[in-house]
C-alpha cells in the first residue's frame, strides 16, 4: 500500500490527529533536511574557496571523477545482482558479496598459473575470458546453490526471515572461504597488455579502468535487452510482478527465481575478475565491503531496476571519491577520507526520507 | 585517580601475603627463608617449583585469525629456545636448573577481549612463572600486561612495537619486549629520508591499526623536528581497496616522500596505485616492517621497483653462523615448514633466554630438589639484563621495560628486500637508543 | 524391505558426503581431533566424521506425511533406506580421498589450505586408500542402519536414548567447566573426567548417558501421571514450586564464581556483556518486529561515553593525556547519563527511519553501526575519543574502594545489569507497551487503524533497546578497561542477531541460552575459536528453516508464527508437530502432478 493510499485512508481524521500529536517526524524531517543542506552548501563553499596552498586543483578534481567513475562502474556491477533478485523476490540477498568474492579466488588460481606460465603476458584476451568463465561458473553455482538451500524453503516466510539467513550465509561463505584458502591476501597478476594508462580526451586512464567501465557499461545494456526481450527475462519480469499470476499463466517460478541467482552471479563473476584486475589481489574478506557499498548504490538508485543499480553504482563510487574532499575539507576535518563511508550512509538516510524508492525507484512504503 | 588505585593494590597484595602467610606458617619450613628471601612478606611471593614438577611457562600469542602466523612463529621459537636448554636442537627439550619447562599455549585474538581472555586464565594458575606475549599490542596495552602484572607474572613480548606500551605512566612493571620500540624504527625513517635522501616535504597514510597510527605519528613528529614539512596525513580503513581520492589529495601537497606503515594489503594497494599517479611516479615511496611480506610485493606488482621498508635488520643475524647453520634448519626439521622471514621468533627466543638467565640468578635451589623463585626478584633481575648476546643482537632492558634499546634498524629497497631474495642487502642501517630519540626530537 | 526408500537414501548420502568432504576441508575435522570427548578415542572430529552419514540416513528414513497422514517407515525399509544413505556417504568420502590420493596432498594444498597430511591421516585412518575406502563405505552403511533404524522407532525409545547422548556430548563439551566446579565443591572429578585427555572417561560417559536417559523417562513419567490440565499447574502449589526454584537457581547464581574460579567468571563476565545485547536487541528484533543491523552503535556509545564521564585517558602516541571533554564522575553517577543519551541517540537515528520498509530499515541501520564505529576511530574525534589508540584507564566502577574488574567481581556487576534487563524487559513484554509492539509487528496497518501510534512505539522500541545496549557497552568498558575501536565492527551486531535469533525471538530465556551457546562456549573450549564466525552463520541459516522459533520460543510469538503458517503455508510445520518432522516439501513435489 502506498503512503498516498494510507494517507486518504485516515483523511477523515486528519484534524483530529493535528491536534491530539505534535508531528515530531514532520518537525524532525525539516530540521535535518535544513541542517544537511547547510552543512553541504556551506562545506563546499569553503572547501572551494581554501586559499590556494592548502585547497584542491582543478586537475585534482578532475581525477577524483575518473577514480569515482571507474569504483563506480564495479559498484553498480554487483549492485545489478542485488536488483534483479531484490525485483523478483523483494529480498536482499545479503551473501551477494561473498558470491562475488568466491568468483573473484576461483579464478586467482587460474591467473595465477596462468601469471606464472606466462600464458597471461602472451595471450591475454583467451587468458582472461578462460578467467571470467571460471569466475562466472563458480559465481553462479554458488548463488544457486545458496537459493536451493538458504532461500527456497523461506520463501513463503515473513520478509526478516530470508534477510537474516541471508546474513547468516554471508558470514558462512566469507569463514568458508577462509578456512578453505587460508586468511592471507593473495596477489592477483595483471596482463602485460593491461598495464599503464590510456590517454582518453587528455586525461590518462588506467587501462584496468577502462576496462571496468567498457565491460560494465556493456553488461548493463546486456542485461537491459535480456530483461526486456528475451523469453527468459519476459518470465522473470512477470513472476517479480505477481508469483502467483505468473506461475497460473506457466511461468516455472522456481525455476525462473534459479535462473534470476545464476544471472546475478554471472554479473558479479565479471565484477569479482574486474576487482581483482583493478586493484590486484583476493581475499576471503574482500566481499564484504564492496557489497555493502553495492547494495547502498543499488537502493541509493532505486532498487529493483537496472538503470537504478547502474546510477546508483556511479553516483556512489563519485560521492565517496569527491564527497569527503568536498564537504568535509572546508570545515578542515582532518584525515576527511575516513570518514567517507559516513559521507555515503548519510547520502543514503537522507534519500530514502525524502524519495524512499531511491533515485529511480517507486515509492513504496510496506510494512516488514 | 590512580594515586589510590594503586594504594588499593599494594593493599590488596599486603593482605594476600598476610593470607599466605598464614597457610604458610602450617606448611613445614621449607627453603624459603634460607637465603635472606621471605615469600611470606616478599611482594607478590614465590612460586614454589616440587622437585619433581616442570617450570610452568605460557605463550600468549595470536593463534587464530588473520595474524595467525605471527603468533604460531613465535610459539615455534619458544619450542626450539626450550629444546636448546641443553645446547643442541635435538627435539628433546632440555631442563632449567634440573627442571623441565612446560609450556601451554593460549590464544589472544590480536584483540583487546582476546587478550583479557587468554591471560584471566593464565593469571589463574599461581604455579606459572613468566607468560611469553602477546603477538599484538592491543591484546597487551591495559589488558594482558596488567591482569598478569597484578599477579607479579613477567609478561615479554617478541613482536608488540607500540610505544605506549613502555611509556612512562602506562608501563605495567612486570612487562618488557625483545622487540623494538617504534619510536626507533619511526626516527630511523625520518632520518634517512631527511638526511640520506634529502626529502623535504612528506606526507603519511595509516589504517586505523593501532600499530600503524603510532608508527606514522612518530614519524611525522621526528621528521617535523628535524626541520622538514608535513604536507599532510590521511587515515583509511584497512578495508579498504580504492586509494586514489586519498592519494590525489595526498598530491597537492607534492610531497617527496610517501610513508605508509602498514599491512599488507594496504601497503601492496597504496604503492600499486600511487605509482600510477603522475603525483608519486617519482616520489619516495617508504613502507614499514608490517609491508614486510611477499604478499604485499605481489599485490604491488611492477609498481614495488624502488620502494623502500624499513624494519628490524635481520640481516645482521641471518648471517650468523648459528642462526643460518642450526637455528633455521631446526625450525624447518621440527615444524616441517621453513622459518617465516620475520624477526618474531628471533625476538621470542631471546626473550625466553634472558628470562632463564634471570631465573637462574634468582631461584633457590633447595634441597630437597625443589625450586623457590621470588617473583619481584625475578622482574627485578630480567630488568636488570645488560649486555646480553642474542641471536638478534646485543639486549639491554631499560626500565621501563624495552630490552632491544640498540636494535639495528635497516631500510630495504625493492626487489632488494630479503621477503624475496634472502641474500638482499640493506640500503642503510642505523641504530639509536630511546634515549637518543627523546632527547634529540622530544619524542 | 517394502517401501524402503533407496533413491531418495542415496541423494540424502551424496549431500551427506558433500557435508564431510566441506568439514575436511575447512579444516573443522583436523582440528577437532584433538578435543576428546570420551576416552582417548572418542573426538569431536570423530564425532564430525559419523554425524553425516546418521544424519542423512535419519533424514532419508524420516516419516513423512502423506495424505494427510503421518506415515512410519517400518524398521527393515527404514534399515535399507538409511544403508543406503550411510554407504553413499561413504562412497563420497572415499571418492574424495582417492582424489587426494591421484593428485597428492601438496598440490590440492597449494589451493585448500587445510588439507594436510595430517587431515588425509585422520581420514583415512592411517590405512591405504583401499582399506580406509572399504572402512567409509562398511561403516558407513552400519552407521546409516543405526539412522534409519533410530528413525522407524517409537518416540519413548527414541527420545531417552537421544537424551542420554546428548548428555554425555554437553558434559564432554564442559570438560573445562564441571572438573573446576567438582573441586571447588571438595568433589572428585577423576572418576567422570580423565586427567590426560580432558574429556569423559568411559565409566563416566556411561553414567552421563545413563542419568541422562533415566532422568528424561521419570521426567516424562511424572508429567504423565500429574493429574489435571494446566489450569491445575498454575495452582498454588505449583507456583510455590516455581518460587522455590527461583531461589534455589539465584543461590546457584550467586555463588557460581566462588565455585567456578577466576577463568570460568571471565567468560560468564562476556557471556553477561553480550547477554545484555541480546536482551536489548530482542526489544527491538523480538518485540517490535523492526531489524537493527546497526546495534552495535549503542555498545560503542555505552562504552565510550562512559570511558569519558568517567575521567578516562586518551593513549596518545607520545604519552597520555586527557580528553578534551571528560568529567570524573563515579561509575553509577555516569550510568544513567550514559542510558539516556543513548536512549535519546535510539531515537534520533530511529525518527527519520522508521517509515522505512524493513529490509530498508535493516542496511540503514547498518549503516548506522558503521558510522558509530568510524566517528570514535577518527583523526576528526581523536582529541575527544583517542582515534585509532582508543581511551585507557576506564574506572573499575568501585563501591566503597572496591573495584569490579577481577572476573569474579565484575560478574556480580553483570549478573546485576542482567537481572535488572530481564526484569525490564519482562515487564516490558507484558505491558500495554507490549501488546502494542505484538499488534504492531503482526500488522502495521492494523495496529495503526486500532489507534496505535506505530511511530511512537517503534521509536520506544529503539530508545529501550538503546539503553539496555548502551549498558551493555558501560560494562564492556569496566571489564576491559580500555575502549578501542576495534571492539565494536559489524560483527558485534551479528553475533548480538545470532543470539537473539538461536534463543528464539522475543523469548528471554532464549536469549540466556543464545548468549550462553553462543559466547560460553567458544570461550570454554579454545578449539572452537577459530570456526565460530562459521558456525554463527550456520546457526543462522539452520535456525530459520529449521525452527524458526528459536532453541527456547516465545509462546506467544509461536502462536503467531503457526497463525501465519495457517495463512500462508506450512514453512514451519516442522516446528509445530515437535518431534515428528513431517517432510513437507518433499511431500508437496509428489503432490503435483
Amino acid at each position: 500500500m502506498t503512503r498516498a493510499a494510507t494517507e486518504g485512508l485516515s483523511g477523515e481524521g486528519v484534524g483530529l490527529r493535528r491536534v491530539e500529536r505534535f508531528p515530531i517526524r514532520r518537525v524532525l524531517l525539516v530540521l535535518v533536511s535544513v541542517i544537511t543542506a547547510l552543512f553541504v552548501v556551506i562545506g563546499s563553499w569553503k572547501t572551494l574557496t581554501l586559499p590556494a596552498g592548502r585547497g584542491y586543483s582543478a586537475g585534482a578534481w578532475r581525477d577524483f571523477l575518473v577514480l569515482g567513475v571507474a569504483q563506480g562502474a564495479v559498484f553498480a556491477l554487483i549492485a545489478l545482482g542485488y536488483s534483479l533478485v531484490y525485483g523478483i523476490l523483494r529480498m536482499i540477498n545479503f551473501a551477494h558479496g561473498e558470491v562475488f568474492m568466491m568468483g573473484a579466488y576461483a579464478s586467482y588460481f587460474f591467473a595465477a598459473a596462468y601469471g606464472r606460465s606466462g600464458f597471461l603476458d602472451r595471450s591475454p584476451a583467451l587468458a582472461l575470458l578462460i578467467l571470467f568463465a571460471v569466475a562466472i561458473v563458480v559465481s553462479s553455482s554458488v548463488a544457486v546453490l545458496l537459493e536451493r538451500v538458504a532461500y527456497r524453503p523461506l520463501r513463503r516466510a515473513p520478509r526478516l526471515v530470508p534477510l537474516i539467513t541471508a546474513i547468516g550465509a554471508s558470514l558462512f561463505l566469507q569463514h568458508a572461504a577462509l578456512g578453505l584458502f587460508g586468511a592471507q591476501t593473495q596477489g592477483y597478476p595483471r596482463p602485460d597488455a593491461l598495464k599503464g594508462s590510456w590517454s582518453i580526451l587528455g586525461v590518462p586512464v588506467g587501462r584496468v579502468s577502462a576496462l571496468v567501465v567498457l565491460v560494465s557499461a556493456a553488461m548493463v545494456l546486456i542485461l537491459s535487452y535480456f530483461v526486456r526481450s528475451t523469453k527468459l527475462g519476459k518470465s522473470m519480469r512477470a513472476a517479480a510482478e505477481d508469483q502467483e499470476i505468473a506461475s497460473l499463466m506457466g511461468i516455472n517460478v522456481d525455476r525462473v527465481i534459479m535462473l534470476t541467482f545464476a544471472v546475478g552471479g554471472v554479473l558479479a563473476g565479471v565484477a569479482g575478475v574486474l576487482f581483482a584486475l583493478r586493484f590486484q589481489f583476493v581475499h576471503y574478506s574482500m566481499g564484504f565491503a564492496p557489497g555493502i557499498a553495492a547494495f547502498t548504490a543499488a537502493v541509493l538508485g532505486g532498487i529493483g531496476s537496472i538503470a537504478g543499480a547502474a546510477l546508483g553504482g556511479l553516483a556512489l563510487g563519485v560521492l565517496q571519491s569527491i564527497g569527503p574532499a568536498l564537504f568535509l575539507s572546508g570545515f578542515n576535518v582532518p584525515s576527511p577520507f575516513q570518514l567517507k563511508d559516513v559521507v555515503t550512509f548519510s547520502v543514503l538516510v537522507l534519500v530514502l526520507i525524502f524519495r524512499p524508492g531511491g533515485i529511480l525507484g517507486r515509492e513504496e512504503v510496506q510494512k516488514l | 585517580m590512580r594515586e589510590p588505585r594503586w594504594l588499593a593494590r599494594v593493599a590488596l597484595v599486603a593482605v594476600l601475603a598476610l593470607v599466605g602467610a598464614a597457610c604458610a606458617e602450617e606448611a613445614p619450613p621449607g627453603g624459603g627463608g634460607q637465603q635472606g628471601v621471605d615469600c611470606a612478606t616478599v611482594e607478590f611471593g614465590c612460586v614454589e617449583v616440587g622437585a619433581d614438577e616442570p617450570i610452568k611457562i605460557a605463550a600468549l600469542q595470536t593463534l587464530t585469525g588473520d595474524a595467525a602466523a605471527l603468533g604460531q612463529d613465535q610459539v615455534y621459537g619458544l619450542r626450539l629456545a626450550i629444546d636448546y636448554l641443553d645446547g643442541s636442537f635435538d627435539g628433546t627439550p632440555g631442563q632449567i636448573l634440573g627442571h623441565d619447562v612446560e609450556l601451554v599455549e593460549e590464544d589472544e585474538q590480536c584483540t583487546a577481549e582476546g587478550g583479557q581472555a587468554g591471560a584471566t586464565r593464565l593469571a589463574a594458575d599461581p604455579k606459572l612463572v613468566a607468560v611469553f606475549g602477546t603477538t599484538c599490542s592491543s591484546a597487551a596495552l591495559g589488558v594482558a600486561d596488567t591482569i598478569l602484572g597484578e599477579q607479579g607474572i613477567l609478561l615479554i613480548s617478541g613482536s608488540n612495537t607500540n610505544p605506549n606500551l613502555t611509556a612512562e605512566g602506562v608501563h605495567n612493571p612486570f612487562y618488557a619486549r625483545t622487540a623494538h620500540n617504534d619510536k626507533i624504527q619511526g626516527a630511523v625513517v625520518a632520518e634517512f629520508v631527511y638526511n640520506e635522501l634529502g626529502a623535504r616535504k612528506a606526507a603519511t597514510i595509516n589504517d586505523e591499526s593501532p600499530y600503524a597510527d603510532a608508527l606514522a605519528a612518530v614519524f611525522r613528529a621526528v621528521f617535523e623536528a628535524l626541520g622538514g614539512e608535513i604536507t599532510g596525513f590521511e587515515k583509511v580503513q584497512s578495508t579498504d581497496t580504492e586509494f586514489g581520492p586519498v592519494l590525489t589529495r595526498l598530491a597537492e601537497g607534492r610531497p617527496d616522500v610517501l610513508y605508509y606503515p602498514d599491512f599488507p594489503q594496504v601497503c601492496g594497494l597504496v604503492t600499486a596505485q600511487a605509482r600510477d599517479m603522475p603525483a608519486f611516479a617519482d616520489a619516495i615511496l617508504v613502507g614499514s616492517d608490517g609491508c614486510a611480506s611477499k604478499d604485499a610485493l605481489d599485490l604491488a606488482g611492477d609498481a614495488a621497483e624502488g620502494w623502500y621498508r624499513s624494519g628490524p635488520d635481520t640481516t645482521g643475524f641471518q648471517g650468523g653462523d648459528f642462526y643460518q647453520n642450526e637455528f633455521l634448519p631446526a625450525y624447518l626439521d621440527q615444524f616441517g615448514v621453513d622459518a617465516a622471514l620475520s624477526v618474531f621468533h628471533a625476538h621470542i627466543y631471546d626473550a625466553f633466554n634472558i628470562w632463564k638467565e634471570a631465573l637462574e640468578k634468582v631461584a633457590i635451589e633447595n634441597d630437597d630438589g625443589s625450586l623457590t623463585i621470588p617473583r619481584m626478584a625475578l622482574r627485578d633481575a630480567l630488568f636488570q639484563t645488560s649486555g646480553y648476546q642474542g641471536l638478534t643482537g646485543t639486549i639491554t632492558c631499560t626500565e621501563l621495560g624495552d630490552c632491544a634499546t640498540d636494535v639495528v634498524i635497516a631500510i630495504f629497497q625493492a626487489p632488494g628486500w630479503p621477503e624475496l631474495d634472502p641474500k638482499a642487502e640493506p640500503v642503510y642501517t642505523d641504530t639509536k637508543s630511546l634515549q637518543e630519540v627523546a632527547e634529540q626530537y622530544g619524542v | 524391505m517394502s517401501g524402503a526408500r533407496l533413491r531418495e537414501g542415496a541423494r540424502a548420502g551424496l549431500i551427506g558426503g558433500a557435508v564431510f568432504v566441506f568439514l575436511g576441508m575447512v579444516g573443522m575435522i583436523a582440528n577437532f581431533a584433538g578435543l576428546s570427548l570420551v576416552g582417548s578415542q572418542v573426538t569431536l572430529g570423530l564425532v564430525l566424521m559419523l554425524l553425516p552419514a546418521l544424519i542423512a540416513a535419519a533424514t532419508a528414513a524420516r516419516p513423512r506425511v502423506e495424505a494427510g497422514e503421518v506415515r512410519r517407515l517400518p524398521t527393515p525399509a527404514a534399515a535399507a533406506t538409511g544403508i543406503a544413505a550411510g554407504a553413499v556417504t561413504g562412497a563420497v568420502v572415499a571418492a574424495a580421498l582417492l582424489v587426494v590420493e591421484v593428485v597428492t596432498v601438496e598440490r590440492i594444498r597449494s589451493v585448500f589450505v587445510s588439507v594436510s597430511p595430517t587431515l588425509v591421516g585422520i581420514v583415512a585412518f592411517h590405512r591405504t586408500w583401499a582399506v580406509a575406502a572399504a572402512i567409509h563405505v562398511a561403516g558407513g552403511a552400519v552407521l546409516g542402519a543405526a539412522g534409519g533404524a533410530y528413525r522407524s522407532l517409537a518416540p519413548d525409545v527414541r527420545r531417552p536414548v537421544a537424551v542420554g547422548l546428548g548428555t554425555v556430548l554437553v558434559l564432554g563439551l564442559l570438560q573445562r567447566l564441571v572438573p573446576t566446579i567438582l573441586f571447588e565443591l571438595g568433589l572428585r572429578s577423576d572418576w567422570l573426567y580423565s586427567r590426560t585427555t580432558l574429556g569423559l572417561t568411559w565409566p563416566g560417559a556411561g553414567l552421563a548417558f545413563a542419568a541422562g536417559a533415566g532422568g528424561w523417562v521419570i521426567w516424562r513419567r511424572r508429567r504423565r501421571w500429574q493429574p489435571g490440565g494446566p489450569l491445575e499447574r498454575l495452582a498454588e502449589g505449583e507456583r510455590a514450586t516455581r518460587i522455590a526454584l527461583g531461589a534455589v537457581v539465584l543461590v546457584g547464581l550467586l555463588a557460581l564464581p566462588l565455585l567456578a574460579g577466576s577463568v570460568i567468571s571471565e567468560i560468564l563476565g562476556l557471556v553477561a556483556v553480550f547477554l545484555l545485547l541480546g536482551l536489548g536487541l530482542n526489544v527491538v528484533v523480538g518485540y517490535a518486529g523492526l531489524l537493527d543491523l546497526g546495534y552495535v552503535a549503542f555498545f560503542a556509545v555505552g562504552a565510550y561515553f562512559t570511558a569519558l564521564l568517567t575521567g578516562a585517558d586518551i593513549v596518545a602516541v607520545l604519552g597520555t593525556a586527557e580528553p578534551a571533554f571528560s568529567l570524573h564522575l563515579s561509575f553509577y553517577a555516569a550510568l544513567p547519563i550514559v542510558i539516556l543519551l543513548a536512549a535519546g541517540i535510539g531515537i534520533l537515528i530511529g525518527a527519520p527511519v522508521l517509515r522505512l520498509r524493513g529490509d530498508y530499515l535493516a542496511i540503514v541501520t547498518l549503516g548506522f553501526g558503521e558510522i558509530a564505529r568510524i566517528v570514535f576511530a577518527s583523526e576528526w574525534l581523536q582529541p575527544v575519543a583517542g582515534g585509532a589508540q582508543g581511551l585507557r584507564a576506564v574506572t573499575p566502577a568501585p563501591i566503597l574502594g572496591i573495584g569490579f574488574r577481577q572476573p569474579q567481581r565484575f560478574y556480580y556487576l553483570a549478573l546485576a545489569a542482567c537481572l535488572l534487563a530481564i526484569f525490564v524487559s519482562r515487564r516490558l513484554a507484558d505491558s500495554r507497551i507490549g501488546r502494542a509492539w505484538t499488534a504492531m509487528r503482526e500488522d502495521e496497518q492494523v495496529a495503526e487503524a486500532m489507534g496505535i501510534s506505530t511511530v511512537k512505539y517503534k521509536l520506544l522500541a529503539f530508545a529501550i533497546g538503546g539503553a539496555v545496549g548502551s549498558l551493555g557497552g558501560a560494562l564492556f568498558a569496566v571489564k576491559l578497561s580500555t575502549v578501542q575501536p576495534d571492539s565494536f565492527t559489524i560483527l558485534v551486531s551479528i553475533v548480538a542477531l545470532a543470539i537473539v535469533i538461536l534463543g528464539g525471538m522475543g523469548s528471554i530465556p532464549g536469549v540466556v541460552v543464545g548468549a550462553l551457546v553462543l559466547m560460553g562456549l567458544p570461550g570454554l573450549l579454545a578449539q572452537f575459536e577459530e570456526f565460530r564466525l562459521l558456525i554463527y552463520g550456520a546457526v543462522l541459516i539452520a535456525v530459520m528453516i529449521l525452527r524458526p522459533q528459536g532453541l527456547i520460543p516465545n509462546v506467544r510469538r509461536m502462536r503467531e508464527l503457526k497463525e501465519e503458517e495457517r495463512l500462508q503455508d506450512a514453512w514451519l510445520r516442522a516446528g509445530e508437530q515437535a518431534g515428528e518432522e513431517p517432510e513437507v516439501a518433499v511431500a508437496g513435489e509428489e503432490a503435483r502432478p
